[in-house]
């Protein structure tokens, strides 16, 4: 693998990154550019406080009760913006998990398989959510590659 | 719902050709070794057309398993039950089953046994799956 800079004060600035597919190489640099551009970063609420969260510290985006968290190891935030929304916000390290729930792959702890046949995630903050049946096949791409 | 009643639709309709397929090879079969030698038209009628719907609500209620709100052990056992429900109904309407106490317990046992076979295969590629995902993630 080669790097190759172009200085070129004619065009728009872009990174790209050509690879046979994405690594922990390509999550960083991915990171790293949005930290250099200011895109790194979400708004979020506690029961009285507005935080800034640092999308590599978040766990997990889920809906619940209709609205959407963002859980990390310090806790869980309130964010008013819509799934999809957020979904468009966060780096290629989050995959979705079921149809409520965003998982950050960096964060997860272990699979757990359900004596009900499903496959669960337990974070390292301890939370745990589903995998659906419908993005198992995603999930397992993304872990296994 | 009004998405997966149609969904059912869907795949009822494009599937329910198989009962009468089934039904027109265990007939020949049955007419190979003898075992019947004729039917009625009634019999072939009512054959076809109780088959057909076999088939249908079978292809049909595999809707259970894309609704994600259901655990694939909810969505099993749903399937389950309307799987028993549509064959021994329509069995015993037949009369390809008779009506007693013995034949009813043979057939339930069966049907309990090979669905708890498939379960446990289930369970043991589901943590089979796990295992290796854990082991990628060290």
């Amino acid at each position: 693998m080669n790097f190759q800079l172009i200085i070129d004060n004619e065009n728009e600035e872009l990174i790209t990154a050509r690879v046979k597919k994405s690594s922990e190489l390509t999550d960083r640099i991915e990171t790293l550019v949005k930290e250099y551009v200011g895109e790194n970063k979400i708004v979020a609420f506690s029961e009285d406080e507005t935080v800034i969260l640092e999308i590599k510290n978040i766990e997990c985006v889920t809906v619940i009760d209709n609205k959407v968290w963002a859980i990390t190891e310090s806790g869980k935030y309130l964010i008013k913006n819509r799934l999809y929304e957020v979904e468009k916000m966060l780096t290629s390290s989050f995959i979705r998990i079921n149809k409520s729930s965003v998982a950050n792959i960096s964060k997860i702890k272990k699979f757990i398989s359900t004596y009900s046949g499903g496959v669960n995630i337990e974070f390292k903050s301890g939370y745990t959510d589903y995998i659906s049946r419908r993005c198992l096949p995603q999930v397992k791409r993304r872990v296994l590659k | 719902m009004k998405k997966y009643a149609i969904e059912f639709l869907k795949r009822g309709m494009s599937f329910c050709f198989g009962g009468p397929l089934v039904l027109a090879i265990v007939y020949g079969i049955l007419g190979l070794v003898g075992a019947v030698e004729n039917f009625t038209v009634g019999e072939v009628v009512i054959g076809i057309f109780s088959s057909t719907l076999l088939a249908f609500i079978a292809a049909g209620i595999t809707v259970i398993y894309t609704i994600d709100k259901l655990s694939p052990f909810s969505a099993a056992l749903i399937h389950g039950v309307v799987l028993y429900l549509d064959y021994i109904l329509l069995y015993l309407f037949n009369g390809w089953l008779q009506s007693s106490l013995k034949p009813i317990m043979i057939f339930t046992i069966c049907f309990v046994l090979g669905y708890l076979i498939i379960w446990a295969i289930v369970f043991v590629v589901t943590r089979k799956c796990t295992k290796k995902l854990n082991e990628s993630l060290n």
